[in-house]
């Protein structure tokens, strides 16, 4: 039904739908979308560079900034990396404790995105309970680290903080809240005829356009292609813990929910078998400051996704090279085919569904097309030119 | 001519004083202007408040006895902030929609019958005109959104018109349903024969259920804050409104929401009746209290729908079940 006018559409930087700055140019032909052009590098942060000019103890706490949701994310994958670097094994409880600490923060992190879906469909009440019991989640990381988002648990060689015997019966009975709350929320998005309304069929990315494009994480899995990092490449102790890799066949955003509520129920259960079954002894091993010569990839599964940190390192107390790519990134040439011939009134909910965030994926890079260029710019290079302009 | 001017005079001064100062005050203070201002932020208030105890949050808090005077504090910040006009805006409309988006509900209240079963502005009709205004009101918010020049605005305002489509009908057809049931289009008497046999909810509850949806999309509640959905539009047609325009449009929304109530009131729930020693005006604070409630209430439990849904679903379901009401009435049942 074309009516023969595309007009175009900016969605972002700034909109009430996205969290962070971002752009997206629509062509919107009457109430169908036709085609996305994403731009990106708003939220630029220039955390790689930062990275070669920090010591490997203070990056520890620069990787844990570079989000603010999945922060220990960052941080495990980090300090793997440099562990693998180092040929330094972590012990084994503290293996565990950052696989208890990853699958809260999980379930802190779908929850938030749970909630922020119902906000996006304009079921506010949803958004304000799921949030609400999301607290509990916040009030152990609390009981746990000292702290409710950056809970700097993990160091090079180890886990900074123990959980005690004391801790784990109040951990328990959270959790055991949760499962409650956490079932009940997942009956409410599998009946609710206007949530199911707005979320089945919509955002459709097929099985085989997901694997072509790299999706990664809940957006994949609930395109029915089994692919966790954890399963896969277990890090941590994941491989001694059994638990689900939970798959959706319906490809929509609804399959998205389902797989990210099924996903917290299956977290609650890797961190009770986890707390059971902890080896007693030491959290954390001396690893020495210089870090010798070599490269390495480590991966884990996010929240949001497969999370790459790549390190080369020289020898010296400071990366020559660090990388970073995030589960946001890999998801957006996905998110753009989502997108396609949706409604415009389901753009909000389609942007959201990947559980994007953008801060944690942009980068920059100088590039001139024509003369087919790539440099880097230094400091005192960038300075330079804008104190002239 | 043997006329007694100044006698004249002074009678004609004596009773037009009287009669005027009484209608002034009917008109201005009570049940007129001030009455029904004080009445729209009191259920500002009252859905703040009661849509955010069901979302487990505390509402206004501060300003007032449980912040009871939140609505009101609002109205004045805005009235004294900054009023941007967009360069490009229709600058003549763009100044005239928030007053008439204010006047047109307040105009209406005065039909509806308040202090006694009979309204103070009553006529063979004026259910007719009430549902005018509706449609006038929603003219008005296409004019306001259109007027500023603003995508968000532009697409706001033409959702607005589009649900208008849907909702329209079927609020039309079953509104006719308690006419039918006391043989007159006046409100005041649709009340009066309620008082003599039962309330229409009791004999029409097809009819009120419809006319309660069709109320929430009329007032752009939850589901059907399609025109404006805060996360696709921005704020809808209100988007470049700001100051004392916004203070308007919001005042102009709240005593929508009066004057939705009290026409839940009075047309299905017998509107103000004297009950024992308590006098009808209490009992209509009562009963629109209730209905503001059940409107707030309505508005917690969904996600919003998309335009498309709403049209098909408003055509679809509620015209076929609002026909039917009417059917079941000529047929004997509800009437």
């Amino acid at each position: 039904m074309s009516h023969g006018s595309i007009i175009k559409v900016p969605f972002g930087p700034q909109h009430p739908a996205l969290k962070e700055p971002e752009n997206f140019l629509f062509e919107v032909d009457g109430e169908i979308v036709v085609d996305v052009k994403p731009r990106l590098g708003y939220n630029h942060r220039g955390i790689e560079k930062a990275f070669e000019l920090r010591t490997y103890i203070q990056n520890i706490y620069l990787a844990e900034r570079i989000c603010g949701i999945c922060s220990d994310a960052h941080t495990t994958c980090y300090t793997q990396a440099i562990e693998e670097l180092l040929s330094v094994e972590p012990p084994p409880r503290a293996r565990y404790i950052r696989v208890v600490i990853a699958e809260l923060e999980r379930i802190h992190s779908h929850a938030l995105w749970v909630g922020i879906a119902a906000h996006e469909i304009g079921f506010d009440t949803l958004f304000m309970y799921v949030w609400r019991d999301r607290e509990t989640v916040l009030d152990l990381f609390e009981m746990i680290s000292g702290n409710r988002i950056h809970y700097a648990m993990n160091t090079i060689g180890g886990v900074r903080r123990d959980i005690s015997a004391a801790m784990v019966p109040k951990i328990i009975k959270g959790l055991d809240f949760l499962e409650e709350r956490l079932k009940y929320y997942l009956n409410v998005v599998q009946t609710e005829q206007t949530i199911l309304k707005r979320t089945a069929g919509v955002g459709i990315l097929k099985p085989k356009d997901a694997v072509n494009l790299c999706a990664v994480g809940p957006t994949l899995r609930a395109s029915g292609v089994s692919n966790d990092v954890r399963a896969d490449d277990p890090y941590a102790a994941y491989d001694e813990i059994p638990f689900n890799v939970i798959t959706h066949s319906g490809c929509d955003i609804l399959s998205r929910t389902l797989v990210r509520c099924e996903e917290m129920l299956e977290s609650i259960k890797i961190i009770r078998y986890a707390l059971d079954s902890m080896p007693e002894g030491i959290i954390r091993v001396q690893v020495p400051k210089k870090v010798p010569q070599g490269e390495v990839v480590s991966r884990i599964e996010a929240p949001r996704g497969e999370l790459i940190h790549y390190a080369k390192s020289n020898g010296t107390t400071k990366p020559e090279r660090y990388k970073v790519r995030s589960p946001t990134l890999a998801n957006i040439p996905a998110l753009c085919k989502m997108l396609l011939s949706g409604y415009v009134a389901d753009i909000p909910i389609v942007l959201a569904g990947i559980d994007p965030c953008f801060a944690c994926m942009d980068r920059m890079a100088f590039v001139d097309i024509k003369q087919n260029k790539k440099w880097v710019w230094t400091m005192q290079q960038l300075r330079r030119k804008y104190a002239k302009e | 001519m043997g006329l007694d001017y100044a006698a004249v005079k002074k009678e004609v001064r004596k009773r037009m004083t009287a009669e005027t100062i009484v209608s002034l005050i009917r008109i201005l203070v009570f049940p007129g202007a001030m009455f029904l201002f004080a009445l729209a932020f009191f259920y500002e208030w009252v859905d703040r408040k009661f849509f955010a105890r069901l979302q487990n949050r505390y509402g206004p808090l501060h300003t007032g006895p449980h912040g009871i005077l939140q609505p009101l504090a609002d109205f004045l910040k805005l009235l004294s902030k900054e009023d941007i006009t967009p360069h490009a805006s229709d600058r003549l409309v763009f100044a005239l929609a928030p007053v008439f988006y204010l006047a047109l509900p307040l105009t209406t209240l005065f039909v509806i019958p308040v202090l006694d079963p009979t309204s103070f502005i009553a006529f063979e009709g004026d259910l007719v005109f009430v549902l005018f205004a509706f449609t006038l009101i929603i003219i008005t918010v296409f004019l306001a959104g259109w007027s500023s020049i603003n995508r968000f605005s532009t697409i706001g305002s033409m959702r607005a018109v589009l649900q208008m489509l849907g909702y329209e009908i079927p609020m039309g057809l079953v509104a006719f349903g308690p006419a039918i049931a006391a043989n007159s289009l006046s409100i005041s008497r649709i009340v009066e024969w309620q008082s003599l046999h039962f309330w229409l909810i009791l004999l029409q509850p097809l009819g009120f259920a419809i006319f309660t949806v069709c109320l929430l999309a009329e007032l752009q509640f939850v589901p059907f804050d399609i025109p404006e959905a805060e996360t696709e539009i921005v704020a809808g047609w209100r988007t470049e409104f700001s100051g004392r325009k916004l203070a308007l449009l919001r005042l102009g929304k709240d005593l929508e929401l009066v004057l939705a109530s009290a026409l839940i009131a009075s047309l299905y729930l017998g509107g103000p009746q004297q009950f024992w020693l308590i006098p009808p005006i209490v009992i209509f604070l009562v009963k629109t209290t209730f209905a503001v409630m059940l409107l707030s209430l309505l508005r917690a439990v969904f996600a919003r729908f998309r335009i498309d849904q709403m049209l098909s679903g408003m055509w679809k379901y509620l015209l076929p079940l609002a026909t039917l009401q009417i059917i079941l009435i000529q047929a004997g049942l509800g009437g």
